[in-house]
């Protein structure tokens, strides 16, 4: 489902994101990737979704090279890549439903499919009581669960998800994980960028460790040390 | 396809209708723009209509009787032969179907008066340059024709006219450049006001971005807001070019002391042309505008 081949990405020739990253995520896998603020895990999440360029290397995405695309197509590989943030990046002025409806309107859905789809999601992620609330009159656990919703709702392949538990409290962490996992399960490949060694030792998934933009481990059924 | 039209406009209102003290200010730029524009041109075409006869040096114009004999219309071109290359250094004549041409395309909105006329009710004429431009010798090579069997009248171009003539086209032209200037400063004006909006934007432009939304779905609203700009400024345009037409240019070419200026106006067809240049103008300034803020502003 993704691979890199020997990326490199530079921002500046003294100070490299990534170093000679090879990866290859199969569809359907959960990977975490670890490491310290300035690993480069954000980087690589970056270039999944074509908002970098690398230096060097190839990146494939459901077997395309997603480096050579032209600018036009961009839009057709993030549709099949669902983001989710820290900061959980919701429209303030629009409703919860609105917020995930959003999504499926700028890619030109027709209404029914969006009237379908949209409370469909919000049933999944337990927001069906709470459509037509604004974003500020949610919890924070409640707004990643929109983040959630609106990343998914267009059914991607891949979900990348960078420190989506970043602002959020234990427990309320633990259930963004489990709508994560359950998102997983079907069939979607998903890649978490991590601070959270509770959340990885716990769900013991794939863990790809980068230190100073290298890959200094990738280990299956992995803890976060 | 109706989803998406939908869509597009609603995000278009909402950028207007956060962005609305800029967005009005523009307008009225265009608009003002656009009416100055529009006023140099009446006004040039005015200046054009008023003066058409006495164009190229034409001191005095002959008018025969609409009945006058063929024998005498001879007689004046003979004499008018006769002094070619001495007071007079040329001279043109204006048969009755060029002078029913000249004036049913003049009053082509004036459908009264043309029912009342024909080509035979037309009185031909003669253009006359003379050699010496002074005013009292020109006034005095016009009186020898006045007297002479089959001339109904003669008239002379005036200082007024000559003073409209040498200065129609200086103040023309310094208009049109205040009007080209105040085009450049809409331009400048849409360009400023969509960089707002889409500065203020940036969130929802990110998150269009994300969720895979195509790169024209995310320029449209603003080019269509832009557009929105050019377009109704020009519109306010046209009441002020109808004004500058209704109650300056008629207006004055009523005046009881310019009597001569009674030419002095804008056709139907001539006020049309102006309106349709005025609105194409409109939609390309915000055209230009919209292409470059979006390029410039709008990363995708």
């Amino acid at each position: 489902m993704i691979r890199l081949e020997n990326v490199s990405k530079e921002y500046s020739p003294d100070s490299p994101a990534l170093i000679n990253a090879n990866v290859d995520i199969e569809k359907g896998e959960f990977v975490f990737l670890v490491g310290q603020s300035g690993s480069g895990k954000s980087t690589f999440i970056r270039l999944l979704n074509r908002e970098e360029k690398p230096t060097e290397g190839k990146v494939y995405v459901a077997g395309k090279d997603i480096v050579g695309l032209s600018s036009w197509k961009v839009p057709f590989l993030r549709r099949n890549i669902g983001c989710i943030f820290q900061d959980y990046r919701l429209l303030p002025k629009r409703t919860v439903s609105e917020n995930v409806a959003f999504a499926l309107e700028v890619i030109g859905r027709p209404r029914h499919v969006i009237e379908q789809q949209v409370p469909a999601i919000l049933d999944l992620v337990g927001l069906s009581e709470k459509s037509h609330r604004m974003p500020d009159e949610l919890s924070g656990g409640e707004q990643q669960r929109v983040s959630i919703a609106r990343a998914f709702v267009n059914r991607p392949l891949i979900l990348l998800a960078d420190e989506p538990t970043g602002n959020l409290d234990p427990s309320t962490a633990v259930g963004i994980m489990r709508l994560l996992d359950r998102i997983n399960r079907t069939g979607t490949t998903v890649v978490m960028a991590t601070h959270d060694r509770g959340i990885v030792d716990t769900m013991r998934r794939r863990v790809i460790e980068l230190a100073d933009g290298k890959i200094i481990r990738d280990q299956k059924g992995g803890e976060y040390r | 396809m109706i989803g998406k039209i939908r869509f597009l406009l609603a995000e278009t209102g909402q950028n207007i209708w956060r962005n609305l003290a800029l967005t009005l200010a523009s307008i009225i730029v265009v608009g003002a723009s656009l009416s100055l524009f529009g006023s140099s041109r009446l006004v040039a075409d005015a200046v054009d209509n008023a003066t058409q006869r006495w164009e190229g040096g034409i001191e005095f114009v002959v008018f025969m009787k609409a009945d006058a004999e063929p024998s005498q219309d001879e007689a004046i071109q003979t004499l008018l032969a006769e002094s070619e290359g001495k007071e007079i250094d040329s001279w043109e004549y204006v048969d009755k179907a060029q002078t029913f041409e000249e004036f049913t395309e003049f009053f082509a909105d004036d459908a009264e008066l043309l029912a009342t006329i024909s080509v035979d009710t037309m009185p031909p004429s003669y253009r006359i340059r003379p050699t010496d431009t002074d005013a009292g010798a020109v006034a005095a090579l016009g009186q020898t024709f006045e007297s002479r069997p089959g001339v109904r009248t003669v008239v002379f171009a005036s200082e007024v006219i000559r003073e409209i003539q040498t200065n129609a086209d200086k103040i023309s032209r310094s208009t049109l450049w205040a009007g080209v200037a105040l085009i450049l400063a809409a331009v400048i004006m849409i360009l400023t006001t969509l960089s707002i909006a889409i500065a203020s934007r940036r969130n929802e432009i990110e998150i269009m971005k994300l969720v895979g939304a195509s790169n024209w779905f995310i320029r449209i609203p603003f080019m269509i807001e832009g557009l929105v700009q050019g377009v109704i400024g020009a519109l306010i345009a046209l009441p002020g070019l109808a004004f500058v037409r209704t109650y300056l240019i008629e207006d004055f070419s009523k005046s009881d002391n310019l009597r001569l200026l009674e030419g002095f106006r804008v056709t139907d067809s001539e006020f049309l042309v102006i309106s349709l240049t005025v609105i194409a103008i409109g939609t390309a300034v915000a055209t230009i505008g919209s292409i470059f803020a979006v390029s410039r502003y709008l990363d995708v």
